[in-house]
């Protein structure tokens, strides 16, 4: 069958194209290595909490609290804070410099001090307040139940929960992930150059290979199917090989792995469609064509948090139809509701989506493609 | 005779410049047609126009006798087109090139493989089989590229200048071959500005220029259009007034030159011309150097019928 030697062709141009086909590759994966470079070691779940350095102002006698510093400073594998020696005034002073992050006052109702808010002044707070929390408890009880006050403490020290944690999504959330997300989404679209390159060289007035194409009388949807499939086959490769080299860097993308790679794929072929599309339009030069699809698959995967966390939230509230028909929303979506949610529902959707749409752009690009006659070539 | 392309008042504009005005052309199959004109006078625009790949203004095209549009299957199945520019896959080898293109035509595959080596044996290219394009020099590139226009046997061939920048050897390959196809019974359909090889292998030309036909017929035909038919040169170290008057008197001759020590006599018909100015010579006891006679060119014809020279 001819379409079967279009495609052994096909592939076999593309395959030998290896300076073009190295850059597809390393593009994603160089890109996602960036993205994970940028955010640094939020990865790696040991190293979040440092040592939070802290000073120690004795305004009254509270023995069991300073005990409860004192453990926390000397903790075994790392302690909690540390605390820096000196009296109130040189305590304010290395606040100001910076050199602690807060000054707890030791006294009957023990209070922090801090210069500004973050992360590790909320660690301190939390401290004191669960001290002062089980302090009253534990006085209660000794009011009420002296009997059972040993019992009190055994179990307010003990840690022990009342609930149980079960996550129902399958990967990991994290805010951070979407960027990912949209990084395949957009790999998937600049998949947009190959389909508009090798289109357009089905264009008479492109190049002699185009019109010796054109000039045979192989039907155009054969010949663009095996260029398609060809294409298609070429960028999910690319695409697998990013996932398998996030996964090991350790991204996790949860563990459904067929409806992942389905997004791979279906990603892969929306993006070609788009670039066939603008490959099928014979008034475009090359130039004019590569920059659309940069444009396009730029603005596209910005709509779907690319670079600023969030815009995808606003549309969403503001224009929702435009995250329906976006496809690097899409496929970021996609990836999100695989790992949130335990229905496919959201996900299934967002496939029909993205498959018709690509389909559909094959159509119009074949029919575009089929009775093209030229002003000059 | 059936015809194997018409072409019948066709207009092709390109913004404001005319490029083909009311061009009407008749092909007969079996024919080696010849597209003569200088460059820009229309010919690759004409091709274009009938291959469907141009829209054009005004005008029928017939291709054996079917109307020629971009999704005529069929026909295109039947016709092989020889481009200007080389149209071949880089990363291809000279086989795989010849096989992707043949495959587009011929679903077969041992039909196919029969084709491919009978095209590569046709061109020559039998020891560059497994090259890439890159490596094969421009004569031998030209040769790849009409393998992958006329492996799948088309019965109706374009060839549009085919020769341009290739050496006087690939130049005589091709040129042979195109022969050789129009013997085994495809119609040859051929542009160039080179008139020496239109009138080497064309058994009827058509010239053009500025996107008209100029006249139409056989070389003998063509030639026959025009006064001149011979132009003997002599070189004379001297000669009278009254020679060259006698000169003027001879039998068909309508115009006599001397400039240069070199005499130029021209003829309107008859036969030994040649005879009869040695003859004179002779019998005047006039010496001279070298004598060399010569028939119209289709350079003539065309200097004649517009006014300058073809390759202006």
């Amino acid at each position: 069958m001819n379409f079967f030697h279009c495609l052994k062709y096909s592939l076999k141009t593309m395959l030998k194209n290896k300076l073009t086909l190295m850059w597809t590759f390393l593009f994603p994966i160089a890109l996602s290595t960036f993205m994970y470079m940028a955010f640094g070691n939020i990865f790696e779940k040991d190293e979040i909490f440092k040592t939070i350095p802290v000073a120690v102002v004795n305004v009254e006698e509270n023995k069991a609290f300073r005990e409860v510093l004192d453990t926390l400073a000397g903790e075994e594998g790392g302690s909690l804070i540390s605390i820096e020696a000196g009296d109130e005034d040189s305590a304010d002073k290395m606040l100001d410099d910076g050199k602690i992050t807060g000054i707890i006052y030791v006294a009957d109702k023990p209070s922090l001090k801090v210069k500004e808010q973050s992360v590790s002044a909320t660690i301190l707070r939390t401290v004191i307040e669960e001290y002062v929390k089980n302090e009253a408890v534990i006085t209660d009880v000794v009011n009420t139940n002296p009997a059972g006050a040993a019992d009190a403490v055994a179990k307010l020290t003990s840690g022990e929960k009342y609930f149980t944690e079960k996550s129902s999504s399958h990967g990991v959330q994290n805010e951070y992930y979407n960027y990912f997300y949209a990084i395949f989404a957009m790999s998937c679209l600049f998949a947009s150059f190959a389909g508009s390159a090798n289109i357009s060289k089905l264009q008479a007035n492109e190049s002699a290979l185009g019109m010796r194409r054109c000039l045979s009388p192989q039907h155009k949807m054969v010949i663009v199917s095996a260029e398609y499939i060809s294409m298609l086959f070429v960028q999910f490769a690319i695409e697998c090989v990013t996932l398998v080299y996030l996964s090991i860097i350790g991204i996790n993308f949860g563990d459904r792995y067929p409806a992942l790679i389905l997004i791979l794929f279906v990603g892969s072929s929306i993006g070609i469609s788009m670039g066939a599309i603008i490959g099928s339009f014979s008034g475009l030069s090359s130039g004019t064509r590569d920059g659309l699809c940069v444009a396009i698959s730029m603005i596209l995967s910005i709509l779907a948090d690319l670079c600023v966390g969030g815009i995808k939230n606003t549309i969403e509230q503001n224009a929702p139809i435009i995250n329906r028909i976006n496809p690097a929303a899409l496929i970021s979506d996609s990836f999100y509701a695989l790992n949130v949610y335990e229905d496919y529902s959201r996900y299934t959707s967002n496939m029909i989506i993205l498959a018709s749409m690509a389909a559909v752009m094959l159509i119009v690009c074949v029919l575009i493609l089929r009775r093209n006659k030229y002003a000059s070539v | 005779m059936s015809q194997a392309v018409t072409v019948h008042n066709l207009v092709k504009r390109y913004k404001e410049v005319l490029a083909l005005d009311h061009f009407n052309l008749e092909i007969n199959e079996g024919e080696i047609f010849g597209l003569l004109g200088p460059n820009g006078s229309g010919k690759t625009t004409t091709i274009n126009c009938i291959l469907s790949l141009l829209k054009f203004d005004k005008g029928e095209i017939k291709v054996f006798g079917k109307d020629m549009k971009p999704d005529s299957y069929e026909l295109k199945s039947r016709i092989g087109v020889v481009m200007q520019n080389v149209a071949v896959f880089d990363e291809l080898t000279v086989y795989d090139n010849i096989d992707y293109f043949c495959g587009l035509y011929v679903k077969d595959k041992n039909i196919r493989k029969q084709y491919v080596n009978e095209a590569i044996e046709f061109v020559g290219l039998e020891d560059y089989v497994r090259f890439l394009p890159k490596k094969l020099s421009g004569g031998l590139l030209r040769r790849l590229n009409i393998a992958c226009g006329i492996a799948h046997k088309p019965k109706l061939i374009f060839f549009d200048e085919p020769t341009v920048a290739v050496d006087p050897q690939s130049r005589n390959k091709i040129l042979e071959g195109i022969v050789k196809l129009n013997k085994e019974g495809a119609t040859i359909i051929y542009t160039s500005h080179y008139m020496e090889e239109v009138e080497q292998i064309c058994t009827r030309i058509l010239i053009m220029d500025k996107g008209r036909s100029v006249a139409v017929g056989t070389k003998d035909e063509l030639k026959k259009m025009i006064k001149n038919t011979e132009t003997i040169s002599v070189y004379v170290q001297e000669l009278d007034e009254a020679v060259l008057s006698d000169i003027k008197e001879l039998p068909h001759v309508y115009d006599v030159k001397y400039a240069s020590n070199l005499l130029e006599i021209k003829y309107s018909g008859g036969q030994h011309n040649l005879v009869r100015v040695l003859d004179y010579f002779k019998q005047n006891e006039i010496s001279f150097g070298k004598v060399y006679s010569e028939h119209p060119t289709l350079n003539d014809v065309f200097l004649e019928i517009t006014g300058k020279e073809l390759r202006d």
